[in-house]
């Protein structure tokens, strides 16, 4: 997936401004950047959310167009938002297959089935639950994020997009979701994280994107980036560094 | 019956099961008439036609909306049929007509709810107002006679023993429990109830399926209104008149959750058995009719408590 000088505003405030990304399948970017830097608009207009102002995107090398909601999950993309957006009132299996209940004659749910693929689902995320019948609301926080991470790939989800998935956990739920993030690295899946938790970063990710007042500030893999680094380019101390990939599209130069 | 139970709040329903059976128990303690035959299917008549009313109530507050207007459009529904009844209309297109007409008062309700993002109390209190003033503004207020005709079966006929509105109302139950339980439509509307933003993003047309809920609950009304109207052989502008409350209290009592997502129809049919038992052995008890008030409030005070305990708290 490629992303091309995308920009977008609301009113006089740019969000975005001239972003260009490259996402690769089997590669995790961890998206960072202070409050307002653009991480959440980038995320919502590659979830079909936000309709960007300008820009182009490519997916296997061919254009494409993200409009809405379901012109990314057509194309494979799957976003976990910071909310995690579940129906706590729900099962387990439900709400991994919410809006793709497996069906028995067109209107019928085949409640059996989805049981039984959720229950598969989760042994291969190697996710531990009492039961997938089990209502979310009564699941602890990392639950409820693996919950929403297997509906991203339940979904058909070749690129994942995570908001902040392992705020407001602990350190042992935080680790179950590293855990998964690097599971799906190895499914071949590209994924995007959003996190303010540079604890872990630079061991679950590929490449680091620092946003920056709406501009992509740095750009680099994390073999060759420090944390002290990354907080320079968060609060701007350190000049831009674009690196491997989005270098060229970027304003044209390495920054 | 036992997937439902195991879907539901198996305490509530397991809660409200025993309060029936003291309730039943008391009464027929208390009076020689409660415990016969021709005593429980007084209830079942007095329920069944406000008992359709509330089958819809439930799918609309399963997805997380309310209605205040039902009883208003099934008495509109009860004009419409009654008129056209004495223009000697077709039997058949009667009632598809009178069923339609709340249909179309539930399409409004929709409208005004999905699109134009009103909240539902505000939505239909306005509604409810505007359908009842119609329904009076037709004749002028006066009552329809339509007497004996083809519908009257409907609402007077009686088949193995049981009127067939108690029949009607038990296959209207059994059908809504299948939908809600085995639908895919029917789970989505406890998901959007749950949370309608989750299945927003994940493509559940969440605004078309709560508006078809609406115009379902009127239908549910109109089919009220009509039974209604065949069962005394008049339409009432005022027909069941602040029997809005009484249906929402079943509602309530019956485990609906007012933020929706939780609940189902075992839930409200058990909480309907109790108020209408409750009434019918206030009557046989010869209690006078300002306690029956008195305990009918505190049916509705017990269950918007019970709901907001059931949420973990109450108003902040």
């Amino acid at each position: 997936m490629r992303l091309s000088n995308v920009s977008k505003a609301f009113g006089q405030v740019k969000a975005l401004v001239d972003v260009s990304l490259d996402l690769h399948a089997g590669e995790v970017v961890g998206l960072l950047g202070d409050n307002g830097a653009g991480k959440s608009t980038l995320i919502k207009i590659l979830s079909g959310n936000y309709h960007a102002d300008e820009g182009s995107f490519e997916y296997q090398g061919r254009p494409v167009t993200i409009n809405r909601p379901a012109d990314a999950q057509a194309l494979g993309i799957a976003t976990v938002y910071q909310d995690l957006a579940l129906v706590e009132t729900r099962s387990v299996a439900h709400n991994i297959y919410l809006g793709r209940e497996p069906r028995r004659f067109g209107y019928f749910m085949d409640r059996r089935k989805m049981e039984r693929d959720a229950n598969v689902m989760l042994e291969e995320l190697n996710i531990r639950l009492a039961s997938q019948k089990t209502d979310v609301e009564l699941l602890s926080g990392g639950q409820r994020q693996a919950v929403a991470l297997s509906r991203a790939i339940a979904m058909g989800g070749n690129i994942l997009l995570l908001d902040e998935p392992t705020a407001a956990l602990g350190v042992e739920q935080t680790q179950q979701v590293h855990h998964l993030i690097t599971s799906m690295r190895r499914q071949d899946k590209a994924v995007v994280v959003i996190t303010h938790d540079l604890s872990d970063i630079l061991d679950i990710t590929d490449r680091i994107a620092v946003l920056r007042q709406g501009k992509l500030w740095a750009y680099a893999p994390s073999s060759e980036t420090t944390t002290n680094q990354i907080i320079g380019w968060i609060t701007g101390v350190a000049p831009p560094h674009v690196r491997n990939g989005a270098v060229e599209m970027n304003n044209g130069s390495d920054q | 019956m036992i997937s439902a139970l195991k879907r539901q709040d198996n305490w509530t329903l397991i809660g409200l099961f025993i309060t029936l059976l003291m309730l039943i128990a008391l009464f027929s303690w208390q009076s020689e008439f409660f415990f016969t035959t021709r005593n429980f299917i007084n209830i079942g008549q007095a329920i069944s036609i406000r008992g359709l009313i509330a089958i819809g109530l439930t799918v609309v507050m399963i997805a997380g909306g309310l209605d205040l207007s039902m009883a208003a459009v099934a008495a509109v529904a009860g004009m419409v049929t009654a008129s056209l009844i004495t223009l000697e209309v077709n039997s058949v297109l009667v009632g598809v007509l009178g069923i339609a007409a709340a249909g179309v008062l539930g399409s409004f309700n929709a409208l005004l709810i999905v699109k134009f993002r009103i909240n539902p109390i505000i939505a239909t209190l306005g509604t409810l107002l505007f359908y009842r003033g119609l329904a009076f503004v037709s004749t002028g207020g006066d009552n329809i006679v339509i007497g004996v005709n083809a519908w009257s079966e409907l609402g007077r006929g009686s088949w193995l023993g049981a009127p067939i509105t108690v029949w009607l109302f038990l296959a209207v139950v059994v059908l809504g429990m299948c939908f809600m339980r085995f639908t895919v439509a029917g789970n989505h509307l406890y998901a959007i109830g749950g949370n309608s933003e989750a299945c927003r993003n994940v493509g559940i047309r969440v605004d078309r399926l709560r508006g078809w809920t609406y115009v379902a609950q009127a239908c549910l009304a109109g089919l009220a209104g009509l039974m209604l109207t065949s069962q005394s052989g008049t339409a009432l502008p005022s027909a069941l008149n602040g029997a809005e409350l009484d249906i929402i209290a079943a509602v309530l009592l019956g485990g609906i959750a007012l933020s929706g997502g939780r609940g189902g129809l075992l839930g409200t049919l058990l909480g309907l058995l109790i108020i209408g038992v409750v009434q019918n052995g206030l009557i046989l008890l010869q209690v006078q009719i300002y306690w029956q008030s008195v305990v009918r409030g505190a049916i509705l005070i017990i269950a918007v408590t019970l709901d907001s305990l059931r949420r973990g708290g109450g108003y902040r």
